[in-house]
This record gives C-alpha cells, sequence and structure tokens, in this order.
C-alpha cells in the first residue's frame, strides 16, 4: 500500500508479458482490449517510471481502469504484485498531475471525521429532499451517486461507546475498528460487531479518534496521507491499550493488516474470532438459505475464505455455494464511480451467480460489496438482502437493537 | 495514408469504439512476450477489433489499395513479434471475437471465430465428453486463432501432435478482402484428400497469406484418466535413455518432461518446501486413456525407467499428481528468481532437436552458457525433443543483453546444426527468420513465391516468418 513505484522495479522489470493476467482480470472480461489488461498496466508503469513515457490525463484514465482486486496478482506466473504497482503507479500520477477533486475528496474531507460526517448529514439532506434522485434522473449526477442507498439517519459512531463491557467475564480485551462505509451507511453491522463480541465475552474498544483506515487515499494516489492515517489509528489504539484489533470491513481489515506490519499491532480476523469464541455454544440457527460472496480484500488480499463460511454454517440452515464466489464484483472502492458502466457489467456477472443459488439471503464480510451488491439486486428487482454474517449471528444469539 | 485519414476510414468499417487510435492505446499493442519486444517499440498506426469476416474484407482491401501492413493479433502471448507491427499499419486484434459457434458431435468437430482461448474451448467441450488435445503452456490466455496461425503444440504433443492435425478447414480472408473456405466449401467429413491440402498451408503461415477468420476442428473423447511417474537421474545421459526405452516397450506416454539440473536448483531456490531431490535431470511422465490402460502403463513405466533411474514414483491420486507436477509448474518462474536482479527472457528458447540429440543439446547449452556468461534454466518435452532454454539476464545491463543475444544465436545455431530446428512450438515471426534459408535451402524461395502469389503487395504482416528480403536474391 505505501510502495513507491521505483521500489517495485525488480517486479515491474520481471514481467514477462505473457498475457496470463488476460484470464483473470474482471474488467478485461468486460472491455475486451488490451488496454484494460493487467500487463498493460505493468508497462505503462515501466514506461512511466523509465521517462519513456510522461504522466497525463489519458495514462491516469487508463491507470483508473483497474479494481485493485488482486486476482492478477495471484494468476502471475511470474509473482508480480500488479496492485502494488497499479496504487504506486497511481500515487505517482497524483503527485505529478494533481486531480484538485480527488485531492479535495480523498485528502481534504474524508481525513477529517467532522468533514466527512457534515458530507454524510449534506448528502442525506439532498436525498431526502430527492435532489440526488432528480439529479440522477436528469443526467446531472453520475447515475453512481444512487449506490450509497438510502442513508441511515445516524452513523453507527452515535450508538458506540469507547469502551464496551464484556457480558460476564471478560475473556479478551479487543479493539474495534470502525470504518467509514460502516459508519455511515450499515450502522447495523457495528452495532451487531459489537454486541457480538461484547456478549462472548470480550471488552470492545472503539477509539472516539479513529479516522478512515487509508485505503481510499492509497488506492487514490494519496499514499502520504494514507501512512498518516495510519499512524493516527494506531496511535488512538495505543492510548487505550489495545493490542488486538478487529473489524467487520474486508478493505479496512486488509489496510490495517499492512500497515500492522510496520507497526507490531495484531489485526485478527473477525469471522475466525468469532468461530474460536463460539467453541461449544449452541446457536439457534437462522432458517434462510445462504450464499456468500468472498469479498476481494478478504479472500485475494488475505487468503480468507473458510472461516466466513464456517460462521455461516453455524448460523443458518442451508449453505449453498455460489460459481465464482471469489470473483470480484466490479465495486473496487471508487471504481464504480469512475467507471460506472464498466462496473455494472462486471456486477450483471454476480446478480447471476446469486441467482443460479437460489439462495434467499447474500452474506459478504465487506460493506463496499454489500452497497454494490445490493445495487446490482435492486436494479434487477430482487428482493435478496445483502447481510454480514455478524449480523446473522446476532440473530442466531437473539440479540435485537434498532438503529 | 495519414494517421487521422486511416482513423477515419476504419471508422467508416467499424463502430468507433472498435477502433483504437489514441497514442497510449496504439502503444499497449507494441508488444508480447518476446525479448526483441522489450527493446522495439513496435507502435501499429491503428488497432481494429473485428467481429465479422465482412469487416475483416473490408479492412483488408482498404488495407491493399493503400498499401498498409495489416497484423493479425490474438492474445500477444507469443514469443516472436509475430502480432506485433514492426512496419507499422493496422492490427487487427481478433481476441473478442470469441464465439464457438457449434459444437457438431454427432461428426467430432467444432467450428469457432479466431478469438476463443483454448481452455475455455476445453472447457466447454468437457460438458460433452471432448476434448481439443493440443495444449499449449498459455492454454489460460492463448487463442484457437494465434495457435492455428502459429501451429502450436504443448506438453502432449508426444501423443497428441500439434494443432494442424486437428485443423479440418478454415475460413479465410484473403489479402485483397476475398473470403474462401479451405476443406472444401460445405464439408464435415474428417478424411478429405481433393485439392492441394491450403488448410495445412494456412496453420503455422503466421499471418502472412490472409487472415483466419473461422476453424473448423476436430475433437476427441476426452480421456477418463490420467497418472504421473516422476523419476530421478544421477547422470543426464540415462534421462533420454530411459524415454527411449519407455517407447520401444511399446507405451506412448501422452508427456514426457525434463527439468535439467539448473532447473532442479532454481525450482529448489525458490520454493524450498518442493525439495527435489539433487540430481542431474528429473523425468516427469504423463500417461492418459482408459483407467485400467493408465494402471498398466504406469507400473509398466515404473519399472522400465527404475532400471536406469535413482527412483521412480508414479501416482494416479490427484493431490499426489499435483505434488509431482509442482516442480515443473513453478519452473519458469524459479528461473526468474535465480538471481535478485534477474529476468527471465523469451528467446532461444524454443528448439527442437532429434531425439537422440537431446542430452547432447542440454551439454552444449550448459556451455553455451557459460562461454557467453549467462545463467540458463533448461527444461522442456523431451518426449518431442522440444527443449525450453531460459536465458536469465539483468536487463538493465547491455553488455548482458548484448551477451545474451550472442547466447540465443548460438543456440539457433546448435540446433540447425544438430539436424533439429530452430523452433519446435512458438514460431518465427521476427525472431528467427534470418535462419529460414539455413534450415530450408532452396525451399525458402518457393514460400517467398506462394507468398507473393497471394500477397503481391507484402501488406500481410510483412517481414515475419520469411527470409528477410534481399537474402534469397543475393543466394
Amino acid at each position: 500500500m505505501f510502495e513507491d513505484l521505483p521500489g517495485l522495479k525488480e517486479h515491474y522489470l520481471r514481467c514477462v508479458r505473457c498475457g496470463q493476467c488476460r484470464s483473470v482480470c474482471p474488467v478485461f472480461e468486460v472491455v475486451r482490449n488490451e488496454t484494460a489488461t493487467p500487463r498493460a498496466k505493468v508497462f505503462l508503469a515501466h514506461m512511466l517510471a523509465s521517462g519513456e513515457l510522461k504522466p497525463d490525463a489519458q495514462m491516469a484514465s487508463l491507470m483508473s481502469l483497474c479494481l485493485l482486486c488482486q486476482a492478477c496478482t495471484k494468476e502471475c506466473p511470474s509473482a508480480i504484485p500488479v496492485h502494488k504497482i497499479v496504487t504506486a503507479t497511481r500515487s505517482l500520477l497524483a503527485r505529478e498531475a494533481t486531480s484538485p477533486l480527488q485531492r479535495i475528496i480523498f485528502k481534504e474531507i474524508w481525513t477529517r471525521p467532522h468533514l466527512l460526517n457534515f458530507s454524510a448529514g449534506l448528502f442525506r439532506g439532498c436525498q431526502n429532499l430527492g435532489l440526488t434522485g432528480l439529479g440522477s434522473s436528469l443526467g446531472l449526477l453520475p447515475p453512481a451517486l444512487s449506490l450509497p442507498g438510502p442513508l441511515p439517519r445516524r452513523p453507527a459512531r452515535a450508538f458506540i461507546q469507547e469502551i464496551t463491557k464484556a457480558e460476564g467475564a471478560p475473556k479478551m480485551r479487543v479493539g474495534y475498528f470502525l470504518g467509514c462505509t460502516t459508519n455511515f451507511l450499515f450502522p447495523a453491522v457495528a452495532k451487531s460487531t459489537v454486541a457480538v463480541l461484547a456478549r462472548l465475552g470480550c471488552e470492545v474498544v472503539t477509539p472516539v479518534d479513529l479516522r478512515c483506515c487509508g485505503l481510499p487515499q492509497a488506492e487514490n494516489g494519496q499514499t502520504d496521507t494514507a501512512k498518516s492515517l495510519a499512524d493516527s489509528n494506531f496511535a488512538a489504539f495505543q492510548r487505550l491499550g489495545v493490542e488486538a484489533v478487529v473489524t467487520d470491513c474486508a478493505s479496512c481489515s486488509a489496510a490495517l493488516q499492512e500497515s500492522s506490519d510496520l507497526k507490531g499491532m495484531e489485526v485478527l480476523d473477525l469471522s475466525n474470532l468469532l468461530n474460536d469464541l463460539l467453541t461449544g455454544h449452541n446457536l439457534q440457527k437462522v432458517n434462510k438459505s445462504i450464499t456468500y460472496h468472498d469479498p476481494c480484500h478478504l479472500a485475494k488480499a488475505q487468503g480468507i475464505t473458510a472461516g466466513p463460511r464456517e460462521l455461516l454454517d453455524r448460523t443458518c440452515t442451508g449453505f449453498r455455494e455460489m460459481p465464482g464466489a471469489n470473483n470480484c464484483c466490479g465495486g473496487g472502492g471508487a471504481f464504480s464511480f469512475y467507471h460506472y458502466d464498466t462496473s455494472m457489467n462486471i456486477l450483471n456477472k454476480k446478480i447471476s451467480s446469486i441467482k443460479e443459488t437460489g439462495a434467499e439471503v447474500v452474506a459478504t464480510c465487506c460493506p463496499a460489496c454489500t452497497m454494490q451488491i445490493r445495487h446490482g439486486l435492486i436494479k434487477q428487482g430482487l428482493n435478496i438482502p445483502v447481510v454480514h454474517p455478524v449480523e446473522l449471528l446476532a440473530q442466531s444469539l437473539g440479540l435485537t437493537f434498532t438503529t | 495514408m495519414d494517421k487521422g485519414r486511416l482513423a477515419a476510414e476504419l471508422k467508416k468499417i467499424f463502430p468507433a469504439e472498435r477502433v483504437l487510435t489514441g497514442d497510449l492505446e496504439r502503444k499497449m499493442y507494441s508488444y508480447d512476450s518476446s525479448f526483441m519486444a522489450r527493446f522495439h517499440s513496435f507502435v501499429p498506426d491503428a488497432v481494429v477489433l473485428p467481429q465479422s469476416t465482412g469487416e475483416v474484407s473490408a479492412v483488408l482491401r482498404l488495407a491493399s489499395e493503400q498499401g498498409i501492413p495489416v497484423v493479425p493479433r490474438g492474445a500477444g502471448s507469443g514469443e516472436t513479434c509475430g502480432c506485433l507491427a514492426t512496419r507499422g499499419g493496422i492490427v487487427l486484434d481478433l481476441s473478442s471475437w470469441d464465439t464457438i459457434e457449434e459444437v457438431d458431435t454427432a461428426n467430432m468437430q467444432v467450428f469457432v471465430r479466431p478469438g476463443v482461448v483454448h481452455y475455455k474451448l476445453n472447457e466447454h467441450l468437457a460438458g460433452l465428453g471432448l476434448f481439443f488435445p493440443p495444449d499449449p503452456g498459455s492454454t489460460r490466455m492463448c487463442t484457437i486463432g494465434g495457435m492455428v496461425a502459429n501451429n502450436s503444440s504443448g506438453l502432449r504433443a508426444v501423443k497428441y501432435g500439434a494443432t494442424e492435425q486437428y485443423v479440418l478447414g478454415l475460413e479465410v480472408v484473403l489479402p485483397d478482402g476475398q473470403v474462401i473456405t479451405t476443406g472444401g466449401v460445405n464439408c464435415r467429413a474428417l478424411k478429405n484428400v481433393s485439392g492441394l491440402n491450403l488448410t495445412k498451408l494456412f496453420v503455422g503461415s503466421e499471418g502472412i497469406l490472409g487472415v483466419i477468420t473461422k476453424v473448423r476442428l476436430r475433437v476427441w473423447p476426452r480421456p477418463k484418466a490420467r497418472g504421473i511417474a516422476m523419476a530421478v537421474f544421477n547422470e543426464l545421459d540415462q534421462a533420454p535413455a530411459a524415454v527411449l526405452d519407455v517407447y520401444q516397450s511399446g507405451i506412448l506416454p501422452s508427456g514426457i518432461e525434463i527439468l535439467d539440473s539448473s532447473a532442479i536448483r532454481a525450482i529448489n531456490m525458490y520454493k524450498p518446501e518442493i525439495n527435489l531431490p539433487s540430481a542431474e535431470a528429473i523425468l516427469i511422465f504423463e500417461v492418459d486413456g482408459n483407467p485400467a490402460g493408465v494402471e498398466w502403463e504406469g507400473a509398466q513405466i515404473a519399472e522400465i525407467v527404475g532400471r536406469r533411474a535413482v527412483s521412480v514414483e508414479w501416482a494416479t491420486n490427484p493431490e499426489r499428481m499435483a505434488d509431482l507436477w509442482r516442480g515443473r509448474s513453478v519452473v519458469a518462474i524459479a528461473a526468474a528468481r535465480l538471481r535478485a536482479d534477474g529476468s527471465r527472457i523469451f528467446a532461444g528458447e524454443d528448439i527442437s532437436v532429434p531425439l537422440n540429440r537431446v542430452t547432447e543439446s542440454l551439454r552444449r547449452i550448459k556451455e553455451l552458457g557459460r562461454e557467453f556468461g549467462v545463467t540458463v534454466v533448461n527444461y522442456g518435452h523431451i518426449g518431442d525433443g522440444n527443449i525450453h532454454t531460459a536465458p536469465v539476464i539483468n536487463l538493465e545491463s547491455p553488455a548482458e543483453v548484448a551477451r545474451a543475444n550472442g547466447l540465443v544465436d548460438a543456440i539457433h545455431r546448435l540446433a540447425i546444426e544438430l539436424g533439429g530446428s530452430t523452433t519446435g512450438e512458438h514460431g518465427v515471426g521476427a525472431v528467427r527468420n534470418q535462419y529460414t534459408l539455413e534450415e530450408h535451402g532452396e525451399a525458402a524461395e518457393i514460400m517467398k513465391r506462394i507468398k507473393q502469389a497471394l500477397d503481391p503487395g507484402n501488406i500481410m504482416n510483412p517481414g515475419k516468418l520469411l527470409a528477410p528480403e534481399g537474402e534469397i536474391e543475393s543466394v
């Protein structure tokens, strides 16, 4: 996440341009020409680093055509970390040819909780007045603005105390990283996470001064900002003496996982932790057929695929594996905003896979994927809820609360 | 024709989104997997993405009238600059035209458009109990059009041969835009010896005679079982001798791969957990067919090879087979990891030699590596004498690049000297055509006459496959 392009030289030089990445890239699969391939991006990065090409808007546009899903990184016969090369190239391009809008959104607003709160409130106000819907239907606003759906009235932060006591004798003390998307869009997930952890004997520490995990900044060329956010979040946990952290957001956990190596902080996977804590518990299973979508930031970035399925097995009666569960949903953070149509074409494949299972509920561990998949299901008129496994677990444990 | 006018003319034939003329867009069509492309920038004037025979015909008519080079391209996974616009012109990216038009199961054949990816075709056929046997290492990305144009093969060529054995007919657009069908206009027969065999002429013609727009392929029943044997040798000579023993016992494995000591060392350095025994050579035999036959052949191979090898292991259990295959599957990347600043290059990577000269070739390639001061890793399809050499160099060192070029030339000349060929399955393109005269003698002149007859304007992939202009005349 924090590498400089020159530091990745030994990797991009090693690309033999065999094109095997063509077989797995979800963007290439819908764009269908060489400019969308991962190897083209490695090629451009090489040309840029060696000075054979100069940064410009066309290059920034080609570099933005990547979900950073890491499918190519996993497939590459030469083990080239393509996603790191793309991230580093975006950072270089942002330094050389700054996009003012990108800088304002990712660096100035997103890094400041109060401004982010204010922006979310403003957005919700516009939604309530029907302005966003009107703007989209008149073509004045980008269609991707409809992705978040109606914002809940209050963010999760409004309900979650800095310290939540364990129910009964505390077994462990754990930090909860409350991510931005969960906070503003899915407060019920955050409440479930905290309540479930407390029920299972954890004292949950959610520092009040948490900021963004830094992933959106790193993915959009603001590496330095990402670094300072990581420092700030680490300090917040350190202030409260937390050594192990969990989060319900795959993207946040991937970002924390990468920066934690530098900080000596342990990042636990929520599903794996819950499976451990649940040993010996008898749960009232939710009587629904369910399928699961693997978030790229969990499955590809961290190799976590079994834990969430095990958790779903504990909490639901009928698990149905979808074909291509590990394929990207096309969200890719800001990707769906920059390339809405391409994103929707990728998403349609995911929706078809979901339909094929006939499941009543979709589960996934990433709020960004949840937002994207929910959008696709609604567009196709399908009444299939998208939930986090922890919400189902809360239900199995008989925890109820309002948001 | 200037680029602006060319773009305008192409947009009369294609929808705008299938014409790429931006500077960066074109630049991304300047490479394939070859060493040569690392040091040249073969940027086309325009790229188009055809979706119909009519579009290909129209663009070829335009190109013929204007004398513009046309270069067909599949996935761009080749190692020879075959799909690059070395003289500018229009690149036809055929990879998005990927319809499997018909699987005629009753007649054991399939009709596909050129962009169909090899593994996707076999995935589709598997559901019908069929398969298209040639199996290039690039299966996950290479296209059928590219395979036909390069007459590709792969690991299982020992038993199943190359693409040419499966092509029953082709739809080809000639340089002037005329569309022909080879192998019989409405023919669905599996055997056909009427007429000159134009199908074979176009298979392996590397796009210098026309553009392949449809392929009629023979498909085979899919084997039901598979097994793998791995044998370890303390002497290099024993490995090819063991291969011969197996053949002479009446067994034809589907594939026989070799890793020499350089490859074994590279694999163990890259992934110590694979833990290959340190040896002079490792052979991996693959047998396929019916379950009883596979078991019998596997047991025979283990016994026969065991007489020369220090150890042999035979497996039909999928996990164990995957274990035995692991070394072979990582050898390409392992080669690149031999040194921190090293990159594996695709050059001199595909010679083919008579079976009884394989040992000598491996030994002499190693000697050449030492002579030129270039690290080499050798592996390949020993069952048919096809050796893949992977030179590993620092691409940023001009001295190493020059030495690598010297080594590659020496490897190619070695192949010819030993009665082999400079290329067993990857093709000639722009990187091996300087050896055409040496390899083919007077036949090279006939190749040129065929090219002139079909493409008098020399617009189809000029500068590829044939001896460079001027060379034949000077003989």
